[in-house]
């Protein structure tokens, strides 16, 4: 059972790694969005695998799970907004261009 | 056992492999699916993980969200097919290494730590589904009510960022020359 717990927890820390590149290499509003749901999906993975094989008898690991795909689609909601207002007044998402509040 | 650790096994390959085409690919549709494949998988990973109610959510969410990513993807990008290779990434060894560190901290703790006796039975589906609903409405009602509030907030947000911003003083211009 412990190699189960391994394997998954092997699998959302290589999900996290390749999340953090994606949020920093990429220059498109959207494409960072999707390495930090990436990230997200790595942090959920592990929240399961510690319920599933550590507390099963805490409800609250899998209250935590649905937090964090709360704060998934509220990433989502605001970054579309975000972009789609960037979008409007500059003509783009690419963030490499995005130096408004550079000191 | 074995079925559950060759299912978690194969689905976190899939999860895993979906999760690198994202960045892999030039076409942003082709991205957004592979997104959402790897979402589906990590879902996937937690129905054999015997949490059925959070692994079908997952894959029910995903499957929308992504859905909507695609549609913004060809909406916003530049190059939406990728015909033009276009490279839109930057400092890449930078991220590189960022993400390889992190996951390799990630994986010693994983190895390393010593993680104590591990559950060999969970409740089933419906205990837990049970389980679960009893736990938002009691003891972490505060946290699930808080949540909503943040949903609405952010959904007001959205929509308030994403109103397009009328020029007061052209509109008053105009009503003057008329």
């Amino acid at each position: 059972m412990t190699a189960v717990l391994i394997v998954a927890l092997l699998t959302g820390a290589i999900l996290f790694g390749i999340g953090i590149y994606g949020a920093l290499s990429q220059t498109n509003l959207v494409m960072i969005m999707m390495g930090v749901e990436l990230m997200l999906a790595g942090a959920m993975v592990n929240l399961v695998a510690f319920w599933r094989f550590l507390h099963p008898e805490a409800y609250s690991g899998q209250m935590f799970v649905l937090v964090v795909m709360t704060v998934m689609a509220l990433e989502m909601a605001v970054g579309f907004g975000v972009a789609i207002a960037r979008f409007r007044a500059k003509g783009s998402v690419e963030m490499e261009e995005a130096e408004d509040l550079k000191g | 056992m074995y079925a559950q650790a060759f299912f978690v096994a194969v689905f976190g390959l899939a999860a895993i492999g979906f999760g690198v085409v994202v960045f892999r690919t030039s076409s942003m549709v082709r991205s957004a699916l592979a997104l959402l494949f790897s979402q589906t998988a990590v879902g996937c990973m937690f129905l054999a993980m015997q949490t059925e109610f959070l692994g079908v959510l997952q894959i029910m969410m995903m499957a929308t969200e992504m859905s909507i990513m695609a549609i913004f993807m060809v909406m916003f990008m530049m190059d939406p097919g990728g015909l033009g290779g276009m490279d839109m990434s930057h400092q890449k060894r930078f991220s590189i290494g960022a993400g390889v560190s992190a996951a390799a901290v990630a994986i010693a703790v994983a190895l390393l730590s010593d993680w104590g006796p591990v559950a060999e039975q969970v409740a089933d589906a419906e205990a837990q589904t049970r389980a679960l609903g009893m736990e938002l409405l009691g003891r972490s009602m505060m946290i699930f009510e808080t949540a909503g509030i943040t949903i609405l907030t952010a959904m007001i947000a959205a929509t308030a960022v994403a109103i397009p911003v009328q020029n007061l003083a052209s509109k008053d211009d105009k009503e003057a020359s008329e």
